[in-house]
C-alpha cells in the first residue's frame, strides 16, 4: 500500500476487510475466510513477491487487489501458474484483455467501460472540440485510445483539437494547461489518475482553465480525487464506477454497514475490495467447496447480485458487466465536491465484446 | 493566441518552477561544496517543510496560516537539519562521501516513513490565500498570481542568501570553505564549526521550497523523491558549491523542462511528405543536458576544479575478520556453503517453499552487489546508475526468451554481452570524469534508459514485458523451467528449486571469477588505482583503460544478475520500476556498504541481509522502512567496514584491545595490496 497508488490501496483494503468481517459474522456463508495482507509497494517485483509469500507461506488460495496495472499483470501470470483465483483491483484493460487467463476475474469496472460511459455523453452534450491530455503509461494511453475512438463513433461533430502527454508522476502541468487554454478546445479529456490528476486539476483551477474548458476524466469523481482537489473540481465531469448514493443491487445495505463501521461513506475502491471478496465467498457457496478450481468454474459466466446490481462475470474474459455513469461535480457541503449523476450506461452497453480487447477464453 | 504570448506564459511557468529548484539546489550545493556531503535526504527535508506547513495552515486557516507556515516551517526543518548534522553526519567527517550516501539513504527511509506515519499516505491540498491563486492577465499574458509570488519571493530570498554569502563574515568563510577547505583551515579558521550552521540553512531553504511548491501543486509523501534527482543534476550542472551555478542551473532546468514539454511533438516543417517534428524528449532532456555539460566541462558550468577527487578522505574497505584464523574461516565458509546447498531440501520437506523464492531473490542481488563491488570497492568509482545493467540485462534476457529462443543459457549470454557492450560505451564516456561527476553521469545514463523503456512499444512501456517460459537446455532440446517437477523420495523438486541451484552455482562462479581477477596482476593495478590514481599513472599504467575494463566486467556481471531475474520462475513481469528505477542503484550501493566494500564476499552477504531484513521486517510492521533506515544509520556510525567486520567489532568491544586490532587491520590491508 505504498508507492504511486498509496492513496488508493488502503481504501480497497478497507472494503475487503469489511467484506471479510461481514462474511465471517454472517450465517449466509458456510465458510470462514482467513485474510492475510501484503503491500505491493506499487512495484511488480514487490507485488509478485508478496503474493508468492501469501500463497507459499500462508497458503492463500485466493488473491484480491493490486491497483497498478504492471503489478496486476504480474499477478495475472502468477495466478495462472499457482492456480489461485485472482480478483484484480486495477482498471487497465489488458488484465481481462490481451493478458487474460482463466484464473483472473475482475469486479473493478475497467477503463474501457468507463470510457464508454463518458465518451458519447461528453461529445453530444458537453462539447465536441476535444483536447486529450494523458499520463504517458498504459492507463493514460488506453484512456486516450478508447475515448477518442468512441467519441469519433458517437458524433460527426467531434474534432480532436490536440493531444499532449506528460510522464507519470509529473508535478507541473502548467505548460499543458497553457496550451489547452490557448486552443479552441471546449473539452479536455484527462487520462490520468491519483496524484497526477489531483495536481493537474488544482493547477488548472488556479489558472482559470476550469472556467473556459470542461475537464472530463474517468476518475474525476473518485473520492480521493475529490478530496485532493477540494472546490477546484467543481464544474468538472467524471466517469463514475460507483457512488454510495446509487440505489441498485444491495448497495444500500453495504453503504449503511460500512458507514456504521468506519464512520465514512465507501468510495469506489472500497466497493471493489468489498465486491471482489464477496464474489469469492459467493462462488464458494455456490460451488459448495473452497477448492480454487471449482470456485473458478462456478464464477465463470455466473450471475451475481452485487452493489452494482446484477452482473455477470463474462465467460469470455471474466470481466464483470458493471454499469457506468457520467457525473458533474458540484459545490458540496464539506470540503470536497458532490457528485451529480447525469447519465447511466447499462452494463451490457458499457462492455464491448471480449474479442475486441484481445481475450478469447471460451 | 499569438506564439509570443504563449511562449511568454510558458517562460513564466518555467521560471516559477526553476526558482523552487534554485532554493533546493542552493542548499544542496553549499552542503556538498563545503562539507562534501551527498545529502540524499534533502528531498525529504523539502517534503517535511510542506507537511509542517499543512499542520500550521490547518488550525490557522489559509489566509494567515500560509504566511506563518512560510516562516515557521523552515525554522522547524532547520532545527531538524541541525539535529541531523550533530548526531549523524558529524561522526563521519573525513570519511569518503560514499558513507554519506548510505547514511542519508537511511535518513530518506526514516523521514519518509515518519511523514507517512504522521500525516498519512494520501495526497493533500495545502491551503493558500485566495488572492494568491486567482488568475491575472498582464499584457495579454495570463498566469496565476501565485506564479508571480513564487518568482518574487524566491528571488528576494535568493538575493538575501547572495548578500549573506558575499557581504557577511560567515558567508565569506563559507564561500572560502567551498572553494578550498584546506586553505581556510590553514589560515586558522575552524571550518568544521560552521558545518552545523550550513546544514541547518540548507535544510531550511529546502523547506521554503517545499512550502511554496506544496501550495502550487499538492502535498504527498512522494514529493521528496520526485525533486531530489533534478536537484542533484542542477547542482552538478552549475558546479558543486557554486551559488551562482545553482541559480543558473535551477532556472535553466526549470525553463528547459517546461519548454520541451510544450513544444515536444510540434511540427516544424514538412519535407517531401514527411512531417519533421520536435522529438519528444520530456523526462530525458535534463539528463542529456547534464551529460553534455559534463563531457564538455567536467567541473560544471561555474564550478572550480577542487571537488570530485575525494583526496583528503579515507575509503574504509571492509576488513575480513581477524578474530578467526584462516583455517576457521575456511571451515565456516564451507559450512555456510553446505548449509546453502541443503537449504531447499529442508524447506521442501517442511513445505514452506516461499523461503526458496526468497533465497533466489538473494542470489540475484548477491551477484548484482558483487558486480558493484568490483568497481566500487577496488577503484573507488561510485556508479550511481548501476541498475542500468541490471535492468538492461533483465530486458535483454526477457526479449530473447520472448522473440528468439527460450533457452535460458542463451538468454543469459545475451544479457551479459549486451550489458558488457553498454558498459564499454557508458564507461568510455564517463570515466573521463571522476568522483561525484562519475556518479552523476552514470545516473544520467540509467535515467535515459529508464525513460526509453517507457517510451518504446517493444519494451512494453510502463507495464513491462510478460509472457515467456525459460527452457533449461539449448536449441530447443531441454525442459521448461516452469514445468520441472521431479519426485525425489519425500520431496518434489519444483521449478524454484531448480532455479535455486542454477543461481547458487552462478553466484559461486561469479565470486570465483571475481576473486581470480582481483588476485591477478590486473586486480593489483586496480587496487593501486583505488589508492592513488596519480602514482599508478606515473608508473606507466593507462588508468582509464583499466577502469574501463573493470567497468565492462562489472556491467556484464550485473547484466547476468538482471538476466537471472528474467529467468527466475517467480518473476512474471519485467517492468521499468522493478529494474531501472534509480532507487535500485541506491539499494545496491547500500548492500555493498552494509556487507563490507572491497571484500567481494561481504557485499554478497550484504545483499542477503538487505533482502532478508526487508522481507522479515515488512511482515511484522508497516513501518519497516523506518526500522531498516535506522539500521543503515547505525551501521554507518558503528560498523563502517560492513557486516564482514562484525566479528572483529564485537571482539573489539569485548576485549577493548583497540590498539592491537588496529595493527592487525593495518597488516591485513598491507597484505591485500
Amino acid at each position: 500500500m505504498s508507492g504511486d497508488y498509496s492513496t488508493l490501496g488502503p481504501s480497497q483494503r478497507a472494503g475487503a476487510e469489511y467484506a471479510i468481517q461481514e462474511i465471517n459474522n454472517s450465517d449466509d456463508y458456510s465458510y470462514e475466510l482467513e485474510p492475510v495482507y501484503y503491500d505491493t509497494e506499487t512495484t511488480a517485483s514487490a507485488g509478485s513477491q508478496a503474493a508468492q509469500q501469501a500463497i507459499q507461506e500462508d497458503g492463500a488460495d485466493y488473491l484480491v487487489g493490486a491497483i497498478s496495472s504492471s503489478v496486476a499483470l504480474g499477478l495475472n501470470e502468477l495466478a495462472a501458474s499457482e492456480e489461485t483465483v485472482y480478483f484484480a483491483g486495477g482498471a487497465a484493460v489488458p488484465i481481462t484483455g490481451e493478458q487474460c487467463n482463466e484464473w483472473v476475474f475482475r469486479f473493478e469496472t475497467n477503463t474501457a467501460q468507463v470510457a464508454e460511459a463518458i465518451s458519447g455523453y461528453t461529445v453530444e452534450n458537453i462539447g465536441s472540440n476535444v483536447w486529450f491530455h494523458y499520463a504517458d503509461y498504459a492507463y493514460g494511453t488506453s484512456v486516450y485510445n478508447r475515448t477518442s475512438m468512441r467519441m469519433e463513433e458517437a458524433s460527426a461533430d467531434f474534432s480532436e483539437i490536440g493531444q499532449t502527454s506528460s510522464s507519470l508522476g509529473a508535478s507541473n502541468y502548467e505548460s499543458y494547461i497553457t496550451q489547452i487554454g490557448n486552443s479552441d478546445a471546449n473539452v479536455a479529456v484527462l487520462g490520468m489518475t491519483g496524484g497526477d490528476l489531483v495536481t493537474f486539476v488544482n493547477q488548472a483551477a488556479d489558472r482559470g482553465l476550469t472556467e473556459d474548458v470542461a475537464l472530463v476524466a474517468p476518475t474525476m469523481a473518485y473520492k480521493s480525487t475529490r478530496a485532493g482537489t477540494g472546490s477546484n473540481s467543481v464544474g468538472t465531469f467524471g466517469g463514475v464506477r460507483y457512488d454510495p448514493s446509487i440505489d441498485i443491487g444491495d448497495n444500500q445495505a453495504f453503504v449503511d454497514g460500512f458507514q456504521s463501521e468506519y464512520d465514512e461513506l465507501p468510495g469506489s475502491y472500497e466497493r471493489t475490495g468489498y465486491g471482489s471478496v464477496r464474489l469469492i465467498a459467493k462462488g464458494m457457496e455456490r460451488a459448495g467447496s473452497t477448492d480454487p478450481a471449482e470456485v473458478r468454474d462456478t464464477l465463470e459466466g455466473g450471475e451475481f447480485t452485487t452493489v452494482l446490481g446484477d452482473i455477470t462475470l463474462r465467460e469470455t474474459d471474466r470481466q464483470a458487466t458493471n454499469p457506468a455513469w457520467i457525473a458533474e461535480l458540484t459545490e458540496g457541503d464539506g470540503d470536497s465536491a458532490d457528485v451529480d449523476i447525469l447519465s447511466k450506461t447499462e452494463g451490457a452497453d458499457a462492455l464491448r465484446p471480449a474479442s475486441e480487447f484481445g481475450c478469447e477464453l471460451n | 493566441m499569438s506564439t509570443v504570448v504563449n511562449l511568454a506564459e510558458q517562460l513564466i511557468n518555467g521560471i516559477s518552477l526553476g526558482m523552487v529548484y534554485v532554493l533546493l539546489a542552493a542548499g544542496l550545493s553549499i552542503i556538498f561544496g563545503v562539507m562534501d556531503v551527498i545529502n540524499f535526504s534533502h528531498g525529504e527535508l523539502f517534503a517535511l517543510g510542506a507537511y509542517f506547513a499543512l499542520s500550521i495552515v490547518d488550525p490557522l486557516g489559509s489566509g494567515v496560516g500560509f504566511w506563518v507556515a512560510l516562516i515557521l516551517s523552515p525554522l522547524l526543518v532547520g532545527i531538524v537539519g541541525v539535529g541531523i548534522e550533530r548526531f549523524t553526519i558529524r561522526p563521519l567527517y573525513g570519511r569518503n562521501p560514499l558513507y554519506h550516501i548510505l547514511l542519508t539513504f537511511g535518513l530518506v527511509l526514516i523521514i519518509n516513513d515518519l511523514i507517512t506515519l504522521g500525516w498519512g499516505p494520501e495526497q493533500q491540498n495545502l491551503g493558500v490565500p485566495e488572492y494568491l491563486t486567482t488568475p491575472i492577465a498582464l499584457g495579454g499574458i495570463e498566469v496565476s498570481v501565485y506564479n508571480y509570488f513564487m518568482i518574487g519571493f524566491t528571488a528576494l530570498l535568493a538575493a538575501g542568501i547572495w548578500l549573506f554569502l558575499t557581504k557577511s563574515k560567515y558567508g565569506m568563510i563559507i564561500r572560502a570553505g567551498s572553494e578550498d577547505r584546506q586553505m581556510v583551515r590553514n589560515v586558522g579558521i575552524d571550518i568544521d564549526r560552521y558545518y552545523t550552521l550550513i546544514f541547518g540553512i540548507g535544510a531550511a531553504l529546502a523547506a521554503v521550497g517545499g512550502v511554496i511548491l506544496g501550495g502550487y501543486q499538492s502535498v504527498s509523501p512522494g514529493m521528496g523523491s520526485s525533486v531530489i534527482v533534478p536537484a542533484f543534476i542542477i547542482v552538478v550542472l552549475g558546479g558543486l558549491g557554486s551559488f551562482r551555478g545553482a541559480v543558473f542551473g535551477g532556472l535553466l532546468v526549470g525553463i528547459v523542462r517546461t519548454l520541451t514539454r510544450t513544444y515536444a511533438g510540434s511540427e516544424l516543417f514538412e519535407l517531401q511528405g514527411t512531417i519533421v517534428a520536435v522529438p519528444d524528449f520530456e523526462g530525458v532532456t535534463i539528463f542529456l543536458l547534464m551529460i553534455g555539460v559534463l563531457l564538455y566541462k567536467p567541473q560544471g558550468l561555474f564550478g572550480s576544479s577542487e571537488h570530485g577527487g575525494g583526496a583528503e578522505s579515507t575509503l574504509l574497505t571492509g576488513v575480513e575478520s581477524q578474530v578467526f584464523s584462516d583455517g576457521t574461516r575456511r571451515t565456516l565458509g564451507l559450512a555456510f556453503l553446505v548449509l546453502l546447498a541443503l537449504a531447499p531440501l529442508v524447506f521442501l520437506l517442511t513445505g514452506n517453499t516461499y523461503y526458496i523464492t526468497l533465497l533466489n531473490q538473494m542470489f540475484i542481488f548477491a551477484i548484482f552487489a558483487l558486480s558493484l563491488d568490483v568497481v566500487m570497492g577496488y577503484t573507488g568509482l561510485v556508479p550511481l546508475g548501476h541498475t542500468m545493467f541490471y535492468g538492461v540485462g533483465a530486458y535483454a534476457a526477457a526479449l530473447v526468451m520472448i522473440h528468439l529462443t527460450s533457452s535460458f543459457l542463451i538468454a543469459l549470454a545475451v544479457a551479459i554481452l549486451v550489458c558488457a557492450i553498454l558498459a564499454w560505451i557508458v564507461g568510455s564516456l564517463s570515466i573521463r570524469v571522476s568522483g561525484i561527476y562519475f556518479a552523476m553521469i552514470t545516473l544520467a545514463f540509467a535515467e535515459l534508459l529508464y525513460n526509453m523503456v517507457y517510451k518504446f512499444d517493444f519494451t512494453g512501456g510502463s507495464d513491462g514485458l510478460v509472457g515467456w517460459e525459460p527452457l533449461v537446455g539449448i536449441a530447443g532440446v531441454g525442459i521448461e523451467l516452469g514445468s520441472i517437477s521431479l519426485p525425489l523420495g519425500l520431496i518434489e523438486i519444483t521449478p524454484a528449486t531448480a532455479f535455486y541451484y542454477i543461481a547458487f552455482g552462478l553466484a559461486l562462479l561469479s565470486l570465483y571469477f571475481a576473486t581470480r581477477v582481483m588476485n591477478a596482476p590486473f586486480g593489483s593495478v586496480l587496487a593501486s588505482i583505488g589508492e592513488t590514481e596519480e602514482r599508478t599513472k606515473f608508473l606507466g599504467y593507462d588508468v582509464r583503460k583499466y577502469k574501463r575494463r573493470v567497468f565492462v566486467i562489472s556491467g556484464g556481471m550485473a547484466g547476468m544478475a538482471g538476466g537471472l531475474l528474467a529467468v527466475n520462475p517467480s518473476t512474471f513481469i519485467v517492468s521499468p520500476d522493478q529494474t531501472l528505477a534509480w532507487i535500485h542503484s541506491g539499494e545496491v550501493i547500500v548492500m555493498t556498504l552494509v556487507g563490507g566494500m572491497g571484500t567481494l564476499v561481504g557485499p554478497m552477504l550484504g545483499a542477503g541481509f538487505f533482502v532478508g531484513a526487508e522481507d522479515i521486517l515488512s511482515s511484522y510492521t508497516e513501518q519497516w522502512r523506518l526500522v531498516i533506515g535506522t539500521v543503515f544509520v547505525l551501521f554507518v556510525l558503528f560498523v563502517p567496514r560492513g557486516l564482514i567486520s562484525l566479528p572483529s567489532v564485537i571482539a573489539d568491544v569485548y576485549s577493548e584491545s583497540r590498539f592491537d586490532n588496529s595493527i592487525a587491520t593495518k597488516k591485513d590491508m598491507e597484505e591485500s595490496k
